[in-house]
């Protein structure tokens, strides 16, 4: 089936570059397109090309597209709309994230096209960033405030680990140890002081033991007691929104482990797909 | 005093007390007007010129708003050249405002006005519709909203006050509706063939499923979808694509959150709804205030309602909001604040195959689903998970069939789908404690081949009443046997779901009950009248899917002079022939039927006509009533006519040794039709004369996307095998072999 699709593409492709004529009521246009390579240029012509409607011709060198289509069966915002949802960007269309992140990675063209969130999801985007910008934003970070990358970075190695991803909570546990290094004591309130005292060594030594190895079942080990300890942490600080403490009575070796999630629904991190929703929340904490 | 018994049983006691204190002087004093004229119109909406329907100009309707206390008027005028009447859904009141022709009021005639008059003692998000044959499909659907005064206890900051849009969602298409109806009742596949899903064996094939079609067929099911009409446009308030840029005059920056009410106004659409800018926030449903619930995406059943809140994370984009048919074929977007548009991907096409393989699962040879013990309720497994490919992956899945969750979509994938066991009311709904409990089962039945849609295998006109009394308290238990979901609407009154959350189940009035759910609602009767209680797919409706709750020693509705005459044309919906025919133009003669069909009786006749008397002539006519809720067996009587000088092979006995009065005879039949394993029709009948026929025959079988073939034998010693490409829906090409007059090849033309 594949050959056969892209003999026809060939074909398409040839006899729309032999005949242009073939398109009626034809309108001529010159847009931007963000892309890097070849392969970008056949997925975003392909994805717009219609027979005898639509034919675009992208310059991978110039990132120009001559889009050729009969206005009276459509119009610029359709095809570009189409190549958006194909994975790339031009002045009009923002590609979903999720289709972008699945091109190659010859194609992850850089999308100076997007604009950066504002709220909350800022903090999100500058924890991505390198460690070295993380510090200055780190310290003009309101009381209570603290915690939350530590927070926000054990909810990565969870999600990681509901997808048994070894690679992936390695990283973010490395992360996790960042952010673990990074908390001013000093800034902290009473409370979280003194359980910060109490558990700070065995966290730092589970995030630890996590980003060393890509084998998910020795990280659930270390999992298990730093979710526990991660635990005791968040009942005694604030933060803005409910935390849910759930509990997988088959973990551990039947002997159940913990752990906490930002949503009310159980995606098992001990088991990931195996047996993704065994377990429940126990307790909610605000 | 009918106004404190509307408003005991769905406030509480706090609200009450409020309530009391102003509608002394607030109550029925602020009347709200609208006049609405109803007229036909031509749109051009999907390529062609088409009728539809417009309200004072528009489709959809114009938006009613009303804040809870008003005292709603409203002057319809028909000036249309067919009676109409509009539906206040999911509103509280009188009966005889409630707009269902035939039942609470007679249909508005045309050049006639009628004026609806009602408190609003209510708020939330609602809609509006006619309620009159098909007019809903093109165009009669509207935005009802009712505000909370800003002195309500239950006003929520943060959510009340937010900047809000009304959104109706709705669908086009280029066909007549009545069409529609007709083919569905034909088991026409032409929608599937627009859809892309006819699933035939070539098909099957191809992507290694041969096997799961052939059980398919053998457990006597068609190809199935997830819907059954295929549209060409979707609209959200009357567009296909539209931009959000400000609202009341306020530009939308970054930052900002928007509330949109929507309703969905389809006739027979689900929508996924979708937002590129994040999460999706559900803060009421069905009118009704929620708990806010966190969610990446839901899916609107047809004729609910949903409150929901999305934010616009940066400056100088526009996000889009997105609603998705469930067979994913069509879409409308809203893109949400002012700059480039950041795109929501698209839902990606269904996995067929898989859901014919767990139909075949789920279904016993008797035609009885079986659930496998699963206990499913509340849309929270939906077993169509496994065509999804954004959460059960691309490829096959590698399905453990002992895990609890394999259809939880929410314990297979990393996005969130709401429930309805999610949702939660932030007051206490308990029914009043010593009232009397009457508890109703139905069982939600259906036939996918002959479109019958019933409960517990009786139509509207087929069943009584339902009696209940004024105080009792109703619980319905439902439980869909058939293979569709269906949405079912309960008119006047909102009733619990019960759901889990205990005192604070979620209010609705209308619940999805998706195949093999079972689903138990409550409520106080507490408004006397005759009140709709139906699957709102308009299809399965005017098929008879319903039934009608009716107070005992209730006062006559003023407004049904003749309450027989009402019931009458009430009952003709579903009463209702639906007709077809087909005539094949072939170098060896010409052949064809006609059938007029209903809910149990079929009337049909076959014609086979040679180009010369060697050929012959021949027409029979059966006229036979199915029976059972599978509707596999159809006894029937018959005519049988034929002229035909003599034969090709020249036989003149039957298989038993009975000779044939082929040339000329003119005789009556009685028999039976049995619909046996893998759709072949068997057929044994017995003349006037003694002699007896058995005959077996396919039609239809889909070798591809548009190829069919079919086949007959019998023991008159004839036998026929043929054809058909089709070309259009009206039109195929075919070629046979018929034992009558041999080989041929034609045109078909069909209705």
């Amino acid at each position: 089936m594949k050959s056969i699709k892209l003999l026809m593409a060939m074909a398409l492709m040839l006899s729309i570059s032999t005949c242009f004529a073939e398109i009626k009521n034809a309108k001529v246009e010159t847009v931007h397109i963000y892309g890097n390579c070849s392969i970008c240029k056949k997925t975003i012509e392909s994805a717009a090309n219609v027979k005898d409607i639509v034919q675009v011709e992208w310059n991978k060198d110039t990132k120009m597209a001559i889009l050729t289509y009969d206005e009276k069966k459509t119009n610029q915002d359709e095809i570009l709309k189409r190549i958006g949802l194909a994975g790339y960007d031009s002045d009009k269309f923002l590609a979903p994230d999720n289709v972008y992140a699945k091109l190659e990675p010859c194609c992850q063209y850089e999308r100076t096209g997007k604009i950066v969130a504002k709220i909350e999801d800022v903090k999100t985007v500058i924890l991505t960033v390198e460690e070295k910008v993380v510090t200055p934003i780190l310290t003009i970070k309101i009381q209570g405030e603290q915690l939350k990358e530590v927070f926000d970075s054990y909810f990565a190695v969870k999600d990681a680990l509901v997808k048994t991803d070894g690679n992936l909570a390695a990283t973010k546990a490395a992360s996790l140890l960042n952010s673990i290094n990074a908390v001013k004591m000093e800034s902290l309130t009473k409370d979280e002081h003194a359980e910060w005292m109490k558990v700070m060594k065995d966290l730092v030594f589970d995030a630890e033991h996590i980003s060393e190895t890509k084998d998910a079942g020795h990280q659930r080990d270390h999992f298990t007691y730093l979710s526990k300890n991660m635990y005791s942490v968040m009942k005694v600080s604030k933060q803005e929104t409910p935390t849910y403490y759930q509990f997988c009575p088959m973990a551990n070796k039947g002997k159940g482990a913990n752990w906490l999630s930002k949503e009310n629904i159980v995606k098992n991190p001990y088991y990931g797909s195996k047996m993704m929703g065994c377990g429940k929340t126990v307790e909610t904490i605000n | 005093m009918r106004l404190k018994s509307f408003i005991v049983f769905f406030k509480t006691k706090a609200i009450i007390t409020v309530f009391f204190l102003f509608s002394t002087t607030v109550f029925a004093q602020k009347v709200v007007r609208y006049d609405l004229y109803v007229k036909d119109t031509l749109v051009h909406f999907a390529g062609k010129e088409k009728r539809a329907i417009a309200v004072n100009g528009q489709i959809p309707m114009p938006t009613l708003t009303f804040t809870e206390g008003d005292t709603a008027e409203i002057h319809v005028h028909n000036q249309l050249k067919e009676e109409t009447s509009l539906h206040w859904h999911g509103l509280f009141l009188p009966n005889k405002e409630d707009g269902v022709p035939n039942l609470t009021q007679m249909p508005i005639r045309p050049n006639t006005t009628h004026i609806y008059r009602f408190p609003i003692i209510q708020n939330g998000t609602h809609w509006y519709h006619s309620h009159s044959g098909l007019q809903e499909q093109i165009g009669m659907y509207g935005n009802f909203v009712m505000l909370k005064r800003p002195n309500d206890p239950s006003f929520r900051k943060g959510i009340d006050d937010l900047p809000t849009l009304p959104i109706v969602l709705s669908e086009w298409t280029n066909l007549k509706p009545e069409n529609i109806h007709r083919m569905l009742h034909n088991a026409n596949d032409y929608p599937a063939l627009k859809k892309n899903s006819v699933q035939s064996y070539g098909e099957a094939i191809s992507a290694g499923h041969f096997k799961t079609k052939l059980l398919n067929e053998w457990k006597r099911m068609l190809a199935m979808d997830v819907s059954d009409v295929y549209y060409e446009k979707i609209f959200m308030n009357g567009k296909p694509s539209s931009e959000l840029k400000s609202i009341s005059g306020n530009e939308l920056k970054g930052g900002d959150k928007v509330r949109l009410r929507i309703s969905n106004g389809g006739a027979s659409s689900y929508f996924w709804l979708t937002y590129a800018g994040g999460k999706i926030t559900v803060v009421a449903n069905d009118g009704n205030d929620v708990e806010p619930v966190e969610v990446d995406r839901l899916i609107i059943a047809v004729s609910e309602t949903y409150d929901i809140i999305v934010n616009i994370p940066a400056d100088k984009t526009a996000y889009e909001f997105l609603a998705t048919t469930e067979d994913r074929t069509n879409s409308a977007s809203i893109y949400i604040g002012i700059g480039i548009k950041q795109l929501k991907s698209s839902l990606p096409r269904l996995k067929y195959f898989e859901g014919m393989k767990m139909m075949n699962d789920m279904m016993k040879m008797n035609g009885e689903l079986d659930d496998m013990g699963m206990a499913m309720s509340l849309n929270q497994m939906d077993m169509n998970v496994v065509m999804y490919p954004e959460i059960t992956g691309d490829a096959k899945p590698k399905q453990d069939d002992n895990d609890p969750n394999r259809y939880n979509a929410n314990a297979l994938g990393d996005i969130v789908t709401l429930n309805y066991a999610m949702l939660k009311s932030p007051t206490i709904t308990a029914l009043p404690k010593e009232a009397p409990v009457k508890e109703l089962y139905f069982k939600l039945s259906g036939n996918m081949n002959r479109y019958v849609w019933s409960l517990d295998n009786k139509v509207v006109s087929e069943a009584d009443k339902i009696l209940i009394k004024k105080g009792e308290n109703i619980r319905i238990i439902l439980y869909n046997g058939s293979m569709m979901r269906h949405p079912m609407h309960l008119h006047g009154h909102d009733f619990r779901l019960l759901n889990g959350q205990g005192q604070n189940a979620p209010l609705k009035n209308i619940v999805d009950v998706m195949p093999m759910e079972t689903d138990t609602l409550e409520f106080n009767a507490n408004i006397e009248g005759d009140w709709f209680f139906h699957c709102h797919i308009l299809y399965h409706m005017m098929s008879g899917m319903g039934r009608v709750l009716s107070y005992e020693n209730q006062m006559p509705n003023p407004l049904i002079p003749n309450p027989k005459l009402a019931q009458r044309k009430l009952f003709a919906d579903d009463r209702k022939f639906h007709f077809m025919a087909e005539n094949d133009f072939a170098t060896n003669g010409n052949d064809g039927m006609a059938m007029l069909q209903n809910t149990r009786w079929s009337i049909g006749s076959e014609w086979r006509i040679g180009h010369h008397v060697f050929h012959g002539y021949e027409i029979e006519t059966h006229i036979g009533r199915y029976i059972g809720r599978m509707q596999w067996l159809m006894p029937f009587v018959g005519f049988d006519w034929r002229y035909r000088k003599f034969g090709i092979d020249e036989q003149e006995t039957n298989l038993f040794g009975q000779s044939n009065s082929k040339d000329l005879r003119s005789l009556f039949t009685v028999g039976v039709n049995y619909t046996l394993p893998l759709l072949i029709i068997g057929q044994a009948e017995i003349y006037q004369d003694g002699n007896i026929r058995f005959q077996l025959i396919r039609e239809d079988i889909p070798i591809t996307k548009r190829l069919r073939m079919s086949f007959m034998l019998n023991t008159d010693k004839e036998y026929m095998a043929g054809f058909r490409y089709i070309v259009n829906k009206n039109m195929g090409i075919t070629s046979h072999y018929d034992s009558d007059m041999g080989f041929g090849a034609g045109i078909t033309f069909s209705y």
